[in-house]
C-alpha cells in the first residue's frame, strides 16, 4: 500500500492563501483523500498521528523550498524523478537528525519517518505547486498542507484511540470496565472511522451549501 | 498526475536531463552522507545510552558493568565497550561490588517484524527476573503491547528457566516457567517466549559455566 500511486485530485477551488489552503479548503485528507498509506497505516493512536503528521511538514516545508528554488531548471520530462530525489534526501536527513537530536522521538517515529517518502501527499503537492510556484509560498504551502494533514490524522487517531483502547494520549478514560473495541485499532477500524469523517465533512458542506440557497430564495 | 505540460517549459535535450538529474543525485548524496557524517556519532552514542538505560533498568541498583564477549568455543573475553558487535553478555555488580545478575540481548521474528529485546537473568535463581523490549514494529495497539503492558511484564519478574518456557493463552498461567500471552496478541506473545526459550538454552550454560569468573569481574 505504499507505492506512489497517485490520483489526479478532484478540482476544488484553491484559497489564495497557501497556508489556510492546506488546512481547510483543500485539506489533503478530508478533501483531496491523498496519502491515504499513512492515514490509515498509523492513526491508531493519538501520539502516532500527531508525530507522523509533524514529520511529513517538516519534510514538506524543507523539501518545497528546494524544489521551488529550482524549479525553473527542472525540465518537465524528469520533474517527477527530481522532486522523488529531493524528499527521499529530506527524509533520510530528517530520519538522521531525529536519531541523532532526541531519544524519546527516535523511539515514538523511528518507524514511520521512511514512510514519509512515499506519501503520496508529499509528491503531489510537489508537482501541483511547488514546481510552479515562488519559494515562500511553496513552504507555507508545505507548511499549511502539513498542518491540515497533521490535524486530520489526528482526528482520526482520536476516534481510533479512544473507541479501540478506552485511552486518549495512553490516559484512560473508561472505567476498568470498558471493554475496548479492538477493531478500530485494526485496518478496518481505520477505513471505518476516515469514512465516518468524511461523511461527517460531506453532510456539513451539504448543509452550508443548502443554507447559502435558502439565504438567496 | 497532470497530463499538461507546466507552460513556459520547452522540451529539453537528453543532455540537460541528464545533467540535471546527476546535479541533483550529486547534491542529494552529498546532503545525505554530510547528515550522516555529521550525526553517525552522536546516533552511536545515543544509542549506548539507550542500552545502558535499558540494562539498569533490568538490573536496579547496578552500579558498574562488565560487557563478555561469547566466543564460539563458549569463552568470555571482556570488551571494551557496549557498541561492540556479536554476541555477548552485560554482567551487573551494585556499588558494594556484589554480582546482581547478567544481562542478555535476544531477538526473534514477531508479527511485523524482528522484536528484539533484552532480559536479565539471575544465575543464583536460574530466573528470568527482567525483560525489555528494545525495538519492534508490532501493531500498535495490539503487538506493541508486548512493550509496556504492566500486565505481559509481570510474566518476567521470576520466569522459571530450568524448565522450557512456554506461553499459553491469556488467562491460564499455571507455572512459574509459563508466560501468560496479551490477549489479541498471541503471534507477538509467542515470539517473546521463543526468544527466550532459544536465548536462554543458548546463553545460560556459557554464564553458568563461567560463573565463579563472572561473579569476581574478570
Amino acid at each position: 500500500m505504499s507505492e506512489v500511486s497517485c490520483h489526479t485530485p478532484p478540482t476544488i477551488t484553491a484559497d489564495s492563501n497557501p497556508f489556510r489552503n492546506g488546512l481547510w479548503r483543500q485539506n489533503p485528507v478530508f478533501v483531496m483523500v491523498l496519502g491515504m498509506c499513512p492515514t490509515l497505516a498509523i492513526t491508531n493512536s493519538v501520539r502516532n498521528a500527531v508525530s507522523m503528521g509533524l514529520a511529513t511538514t517538516f519534510v514538506m516545508v524543507c523539501s518545497y523550498g528546494l524544489i521551488s528554488m529550482i524549479r525553473r531548471l527542472i525540465p518537465k520530462q524528469v520533474r517527477i524523478a527530481t522532486y522523488i530525489a529531493v524528499l527521499a534526501t529530506a527524509v533520510t536527513v530528517v530520519d538522521y537528525l531525529v536519531k541523532a537530536i532526541s531519544i524519546p522521538i527516535y523511539v515514538a517515529l523511528g518507524a514511520y519517518i521512511p514512510l514519509i517518502v512515499s506519501n503520496c501527499l508529499t509528491l503531489e503537492r510537489a508537482e501541483a505547486y511547488a514546481g510552479k510556484q515562488p519559494v515562500i509560498k511553496s513552504m507555507l504551502d508545505g507548511l499549511g498542507m502539513g498542518f491540515g494533514f497533521t490535524i486530520a490524522l489526528t482526528m482520526l487517531g482520536a476516534v481510533r484511540e479512544v473507541l479501540g483502547a478506552g485511552t486518549f494520549l495512553g490516559v484512560h478514560l473508561f472505567g476498568a470496565n470498558f471493554e475496548p473495541w479492538v477493531l478500530f485499532l485494526l485496518p478496518p477500524g481505520g477505513f471505518i472511522s476516515l469514512a465516518m469523517w468524511l461523511l461527517f465533512f460531506a453532510w456539513w458542506k451539504e448543509r452550508g451549501a443548502k443554507r447559502e440557497l435558502a439565504k438567496a430564495a | 498526475m497532470s497530463p499538461v505540460p507546466p507552460p513556459g517549459r520547452p522540451q529539453a535535450p537528453g543532455f540537460r536531463m541528464v545533467r540535471l538529474l546527476g546535479t541533483v543525485s550529486l547534491v542529494c548524496g552529498i546532503l545525505i552522507v554530510g547528515t550522516n557524517l555529521a550525526t553517525s556519532n552522536r546516533i552511536r552514542q545515543n544509542q549506548e545510552i539507550i542500552m545502558r538505560n535499558s540494562v539498569a533498568e533490568l538490573l536496579p541498583g547496578i552500579r558498574k558493568q562488565i560487557v563478555y564477549g561469547v566466543e564460539a568455543s563458549g569463552e568470555l573475553k571482556i570488551l571494551p565497550g557496549i557498541e561492540a558487535e556479536g554476541k555477548r553478555l552485560i554482567a551487573g555488580y551494585d556499588a558494594g561490588g556484589k554480582f546482581l545478575g547478567v544481562v542478555i540481548e535476544a531477538s526473534e521474528r514477531g508479527y511485523a517484524d524482528v522484536i528484539s529485546a533484552m532480559y536479565a537473568y539471575s544465575p543464583e535463581k536460574r530466573e528470568i527476573v527482567g525483560f525489555k523490549v528494545i525495538d519492534m514494529r508490532e501493531t500498535p495497539g495490539l503487538g506493541d503491547k508486548v512493550r509496556g503492558d504492566p500486565e505481559f511484564a509481570k510474566n518476567f519478574q521470576g520466569l522459571d528457566t530450568r524448565h522450557p518456557i512456554t506461553v499459553v493463552k491469556h488467562g491460564t498461567k499455571k507455572s512459574a516457567s509459563e508466560i501468560d500471552a496479551i490477549s489479541g496478541a498471541t503471534i507477538s506473545s509467542r515470539a517473546v517466549g521463543r526468544m527466550l526459550e532459544k536465548s536462554v538454552e543458548d546463553m545460560t550454560p556459557v554464564v553458568l559455566k563461567n560463573l565463579d569468573r563472572i561473579e569476581r569481574g574478570n
